[in-house]
């Protein structure tokens, strides 16, 4: 059965008919050979995306019951979605549709109007030998579960599973250790801006281990996670013997596995052992924590204290953005243990970045810190080398050194990249989707990072994020409704496929997987979102994506040029 | 909250347009407020955005195209919120609603009513560098692409001259000088407040210069100077219109000391134009002069590391009220502090004025229509007493972006996230708050 294609050319009021001979166009499109064997209806209207234009359309394309359509009119930009939308409303399938730009292509970029129009034609017969090798697509609902599998139980996973556990969600939290809280708990006082209090942490692990909604596993972790947005088949390492249903189905997985300080022994100018009077910062929160004070090994209160900050931050390539603001902190807290403390901050360059960060450190400043800033700083034990801003050479000897090393991943960030299939950024951390609009998600749909597990972070923006990642979840993991997964996907033509892999490397989002048995790859396509990235890459040119294949593009190509 | 429950977003900056989206992706129904006649606020004034530099508008455009072809989102421009009553789940909102006289569904953006229109007035947006008509959009590229007319300026509205020059040069009737400003009356659940920032007045510190000397600009300024869309259209010029710098001088921390906080973005902003500047005269010299570098993101300090392998000079000055800027036979002399290396003075063609971040001058009014308090520093208070939070001090409130305090987009997003997720457990929310 021939076709009979529907091509329709809007006027734009003068935009296209006064640069364009639109009936030149209408005369030519039906007597070109190409076409001979298929049914052309060409007409003009006046503005197709007005509501006259659209009912007009809709009108036609039931009357004509056209098999495929084309539209020339202007960018796709505009209004691909308003032509897609009156598909939709007939019986005619979008995917045999297809949009030509003859005002920003052509009517607005060629001055002389037979050459517009000459052009116009080629697009338009590139669009119409398109659209006969195009195939209908059909739009798929899967069922979706909406419960949540979160990896960490420091403040980001807490908050996380505290955010979205309700009646019809369940929240898996895991911890691989015994205790809920990560490194927040570890601290006493909080910044003043956060409040001070150091009960917040303490309240939210009263709160999940009360909220039914939330399963808690602690000494676990992830073995596995198999599946994609909506259905991922979770299997957990639980080095417990009370719990025995490691095994259950989630829609989205969350990872909040936090940091570690880096090893300061690692780095030489510092000769950081754990004998000596130098001292790391969470060593001193643990100290505070316990003792309730700052001492020095023997018992004694320090008389004098250097703070160091950047320790590692050449050496790791990035600012912890946390460290300046954690050692105000602790200067307010060793001015407020003693009057007659003397406390020399070394810095390099002050990184205060929220508004009421800048009036602690004039507070600080004020209560009696020595602000020294530094190019470089070596220390041999209590005794403080630096260069100074303006090259002199100084040095400085105190009872007691802190240490703020930078933030780094932690240990298991990438065994779990691995086992998520989840890219890390090159400073170790797990890498976002898009850095500014997508920053919570990670490159598989479904997979989030939150807190300092994805870069340094503090407590606030740990939680921020956590609650960033709850409402991407929340938006699109509706209890009870069906999800739509990408149509445009990739599929492999099996009998040509060799098994090689090469598309399993190539692909960003983990869609593809090889089977053993019949020594092929296989796409999945709830993971797939359409990149065509395999398509490419395959040597054998066993991959399809799905209506972008190359007979549709060549057919394109060729009538354009003809 | 019920599947069509109506939140209210004000500003369609980035974290409105995000918050809007994810809201109308759960179900949910979005009237966005904007005062302005079209989206994107101050995100798309930037070419490029740091770290990698990606083309601002390849980012946001199709976002902005989104929020207006989603039936979910009503996107209402030209408008601002002017009463709230109720509470959380149940706010009445009374919205000023100022007449475009062009109408958003005829018109389709062809721009043919600007020419015959016989008023020119400075382009605000464009930070006066050039002219617009009184029916006009501030950008090419703007969405939506439907004009609007000034209705102070336009000689018809304001009754000076019966002027009918862009309605006649309109095929599709698209212009109704009889429009009028209206009020809308709607019930909204919750409300998202995501009305951005203004920039510092550099004019405020006079021994840099600005509105003094032509060849010192705000970064504003210079971000649209650098734009493909802007008054240049991307040329590197002037303010002559003719000449290009061969030297350019750029001062960090404008108004740091003066407003007593860290703007906490303004160091990638100069890293970026350093980077502009070299990649369109790589003969040109940039001088960097910071006091501090705050680069707090994992990916930040790579950047400035790209920066200084491009031949940027940073120079340290403990506060920029220690440089004074001069004219002297047609260069800036910019003097600088003695001691830490630095040289004395700079003669350059150009500086550009790193001016902070500040609360937009309606917050302060707006605060008190939404009962919602304002920080020390004016920008609205997320409820202090439980930090990492989007709440304000009114349930049922939110604030996002740099409306809350300055910060980038990432954090901005992240924020408009957050609150899309405390605005869908509302009911959650104020079970604790008040039911």
């Amino acid at each position: 059965m021939s076709a009979k294609i529907g091509v329709y050319i809007c006027e734009c009021g003068p935009n296209i008919a006064d640069n364009i001979e639109i009936d030149a166009i209408i005369d030519t499109l039906p007597s070109l050979e190409a076409f001979q064997n298929e049914e052309l209806v060409v007409k003009r209207f006046k503005l197709l995306c007005s509501n006259e234009g659209k009912e007009y359309l809709e009108r036609e394309i039931r009357e004509n019951e056209y098999s495929h359509l084309v539209v020339a009119a202007c960018s796709p930009r505009d209004h691909d979605s308003t032509f897609i939308n009156i598909c939709k409303k007939t019986n005619l399938n979008p995917y045999l549709y297809k949009m030509v730009n003859i005002r920003e292509q052509c009517a607005w970029m060629i001055p002389d109007k037979e050459k517009a129009t000459r052009k116009a034609i080629q697009y338009i017969r590139g669009a119409i030998g398109r659209v006969l090798k195009q195939s209908e697509l059909f739009e798929k609902e899967l069922d979706s579960n909406p419960d949540v599998l979160v990896i960490g139980g420091g403040i980001s996973g807490i908050e996380t599973a505290l955010s979205l556990a309700g009646e019809k969600r369940k929240v898996y939290l895991v911890e691989k250790s015994a205790e809920l809280g990560g490194k927040a708990a570890k601290f006493k006082k909080l910044l003043p801006r956060q409040g001070g209090s150091s009960d917040i942490i303490g309240k939210k692990i009263e709160e999940v281990i009360k909220d039914e909604n939330i399963d808690i596993f602690t000494e676990t972790e992830l073995e596995s996670a198999v599946g994609f947005f909506g259905n991922f088949e979770i299997s957990l390492n639980c080095s417990r013997d009370d719990r025995s249903e490691t095994e259950f189905t989630v829609g989205a997985i969350v990872a909040a596995t936090g940091f570690e300080l880096t090893d300061a022994a690692k780095l030489s100018q510092y000769k950081y052992k754990k004998d000596n009077e130098v001292y790391t910062s969470l060593e001193i929160e643990d100290m505070i924590k316990s003792e309730g004070k700052v001492t020095l090994r023997s018992g004694k209160e320090p008389e004098s204290v250097g703070l160091i900050h950047c320790v590692g931050r050449e050496e790791k390539g990035y600012c912890s953005q946390i460290c300046c603001n954690y050692m105000l902190k602790l200067a307010s807290f060793l001015r407020k243990q003693s009057d007659s403390i003397e406390i020399k901050d070394f810095y390099r360059d002050l990184c205060l970045p929220h508004q009421q960060d800048q009036d602690f450190f004039e507070e600080v400043r004020g209560g009696g810190t020595e602000f020294i800033r530094t190019a470089d700083v070596k220390i041999k034990g209590t005794h403080i080398e630096y260069t100074e801003i303006d090259k002199k050479k100084n040095e400085a000897d105190v009872d007691m050194v802190i240490l703020s090393p930078a933030m780094e991943a932690g240990k298991g960030t990438e065994n779990l990249a691995e086992l998520l299939n989840i890219p890390l950024s090159e400073t170790g951390f797990f890498k976002e989707e898009h850095q500014q609009l997508n920053p919570v998600e990670t490159s598989i749909e479904g997979i989030f990072i939150t807190g300092a597990c994805r870069g340094p972070a503090g407590i606030s923006e740990s939680m921020l994020q956590a609650q960033a990642a709850s409402g991407k979840i929340a938006a699109r993991l509706i209890p009870g409704k069906k999800i739509v997964p990408e149509v445009k996907v990739s599929e492999i033509l099996e009998d040509f496929c060799v098994g090689c892999q090469t598309c399993m490397e190539i692909c960003p989002y983990g869609a593809i997987i090889f089977d053993g048995e019949r020594g092929v790859c296989v796409v999945n396509e709830a993971v797939c979102r359409g990149c065509g990235n395999c398509a490419g890459s395959c040597p054998s040119g066993a991959i399809r994506a799905k209506h972008f294949t190359s007979p549709q593009i060549y057919r394109e190509i060729i009538e354009a040029i003809r | 909250m019920n599947d069509k429950d109506k939140i209210l977003i004000i500003g369609a900056g980035i974290a409105g347009m995000e918050a809007s989206l994810l809201l109308a992706k759960a179900g949910k129904s979005v009237l966005l407020v904007e005062k302005s006649p079209i989206t994107g606020g101050n995100t798309i004034k930037n070419e490029d955005s740091f770290p990698n530099l990606e083309c601002s508008t390849c980012m946001i455009a199709p976002i902005q195209q989104d929020i207006l072809q989603n039936p979910d989102i009503d996107v209402m421009t030209l408008s601002e919120v002017k009463d709230v009553e109720g509470e959380a789940g149940d706010f009445n909102v009374t919205i000023d609603k100022k007449a475009r006289y062009v109408s958003l569904t005829d018109c389709i953006g062809c721009g043919m009513c600007y020419e015959p229109c016989p008023v020119t007035l400075k382009n605000e947006w464009e930070e006066n560098l050039t002219e617009k008509k009184a029916i006009y959009v501030p950008c090419e590229g703007s969405l939506p692409n439907v004009p609007a007319i000034d209705p102070d300026h336009c000689l018809n509205i304001s009754g000076k001259k019966e002027c009918n020059a862009c309605a006649e040069a309109c095929v599709f009737g698209a212009i109704d000088f009889s429009e009028k400003n209206s009020e809308v009356q709607v019930n909204v659940k919750a409300i998202i407040v995501a009305t951005g920032f203004d920039l510092f007045d550099a004019g405020k510190l006079s021994n840099l210069g600005y509105g003094k000397f032509p060849g010192v600009y705000t970064s504003m300024e210079f971000e649209r100077l650098f734009a493909s869309n802007g008054p240049t259209s991307g040329q590197l010029l002037l303010r002559d219109g003719e000449k290009s710098p061969e030297s350019v001088a750029i001062i960090n921390c404008v108004g740091r000391e003066e407003l007593g906080y860290c703007s906490g973005i303004c160091c990638m902003d100069s890293f970026k134009y350093s980077h502009f500047i070299k990649s369109k005269l790589p003969e040109a010299k940039v001088y960097n002069i910071y006091s501090d570098l705050c680069m707090p993101k994992k990916t930040y300090q790579n950047f400035y590391k790209r920066i200084k392998d491009e031949g940027g000079n940073f120079i340290f000055q403990s506060s920029p009220q220690q440089v004074n800027i001069k004219e002297s036979g047609g260069k800036i002399k910019v003097n600088l502090a003695e001691g830490n290396g630095a040289p004395e003075s700079l003669s350059v063609d150009m500086v550009i004025l790193e001016n902070a971040m500040v609360p937009t001058k309606e917050s302060e009014e707006l605060g008190g229509i939404l009962g919602i308090e304002l920080d020390s520093k004016g920008f609205f208070l997320t409820r202090n007493e439980n930090v990492g939070t989007v709440e304000t001090s009114r349930p049922g409130i939110f604030v996002v972006g740099c409306a809350e305090g300055p910060k980038d987009m990432q954090n901005s997003v992240i924020q408009a996230e957050a609150a899309v997720g405390r605005a869908l457990s509302l009911n959650k929310i104020k079970g604790k708050v008040k039911e």
